[in-house]
């Protein structure tokens, strides 16, 4: 009996097909498969394109929480570095530390918040200094960026607004999630 | 590897060169990876803006002296209904029942009142958006947006006198 190759061995009716034989089959395969880079290349450029166009420069003012829900408005400005006074649906706070209670300030009828005002006087006392030692010229702007959250009640921004204009700081910025001018142009003419 | 470029034929002396470059593009492929990550990781997803307002009694405006001679403009923003006066006359009637059924501000009828204020003193940019204490900030932001939209740029925003 003549030594075989070792490897599948089929019946005798499959011996005789073409198929199940291997007679269909070439040589060898080779063992290494080209890998096609150039739509990996093509994806990598769009990508980055699109990283690129979405870049802010100014990066990322507000840090956003969940307890804080900003409203949504059109017609924006970009934002600048500024102090940032966050009112949330239970504390009002600057620089990561709770000043005041929602719930006090909606109750009390005074327009100051006292130790808000402190705290603002002391970010505009640095800033002043920062600028005297600098000696670069510019004046101190008096902006302050309010991210409130969208369902506080007025009385509540007042008092906040308030104690910014005594502290010196006169303009005024609410932060808001840009909705898109072209958006809202779209919606306007949808709805009439 | 892929990315071959065709260089043409080159010289004619005798030995022939081969006709196709191969351009490396691994280190391509790992600026690309790096360029990636960084912007990714530096990208700011939410897109914030502001809406910039002054509260009345504040500094005073560079275009004040102009202004003064223009009629003031105040909207009067309160929980179920919207004013808008022109010097001391009312415009309209008091726009009431503004909201929709989920309970969102629609200003149309105050988009068409701002205009109609804006063709008459096309020269006056300032507002004065007087709010009650129970008004929620979403709907005044909204109310300030659409001034801002309309024309009427410095907004100044104050409580109702009492």
């Amino acid at each position: 009996m003549p030594i075989k190759v070792p490897g599948k061995r089929y019946g005798v009716r499959l011996a005789k097909s073409h198929f199940f034989s291997g007679h269909h089959s070439s040589a060898k395969k080779s063992t290494s498969a080209d890998l096609l880079i150039t739509p990996l290349v093509d994806m990598f450029v769009i990508i980055v394109l699109f990283l690129i166009a979405n870049f802010s420069a100014t990066g990322e003012i507000l840090n956003m929480t969940k307890d804080v829900q900003l409203p949504t408005a059109s017609h924006v400005k970009e934002l600048d570095l500024a102090p940032i006074v966050v009112i949330s649906a239970t504390d009002v706070i600057m620089d990561g530390v709770a000043v005041a209670r929602v719930a006090d300030l909606a109750h009390e009828d005074y327009l100051s918040i006292p130790a808000l005002e402190e705290r603002l006087r002391e970010s505009k006392k640095q800033t002043e200094e920062l600028h005297g030692a600098a000696a670069d010229g510019q004046a101190f702007s008096g902006d302050v960026n309010i991210q409130g959250h969208k369902e506080i009640p007025f009385k509540v921004l007042k008092r906040v607004m308030f104690s910014c204009q005594n502290a010196g700081y006169g303009n005024i910025n609410f932060a808001v999630l840009d909705a898109g001018a072209k958006a809202a142009e779209g919606t306007k003419t949808a709805e009439r | 590897m892929a990315g071959g470029m065709d260089l043409g034929t080159g010289g004619g002396h005798g030995k022939k060169k081969a006709l196709d470059a191969t351009i490396n593009l691994v280190p391509f492929i790992d600026l690309m990876a790096v360029t990636i990550s960084f912007l990714i990781m530096t990208a700011v997803w939410t897109q914030i803006g502001r809406l910039q307002v002054s509260s009345s009694g504040g500094d005073s405006d560079p275009n004040q002296d102009k202004d003064d001679k223009l009629p003031q403009i105040t909207l009067l923003l309160a929980e179920k209904e919207i004013k808008i006066s022109v010097g001391s006359a009312q415009l309209g009637d008091a726009i009431t029942n503004a909201r929709d059924d989920k309970g969102q501000l629609q200003l149309v009828k105050v988009q068409d009142l701002l205009k109609k204020i804006r063709e008459q003193i096309p020269d006056q940019t300032a507002i004065t958006v007087q709010t009650e204490d129970d008004v929620r900030y979403e709907d005044l932001v909204r109310v300030i947006d659409e001034c801002i939209g309309d024309g009427l740029t410095a907004v100044s925003v104050s409580p109702v006198a009492a």
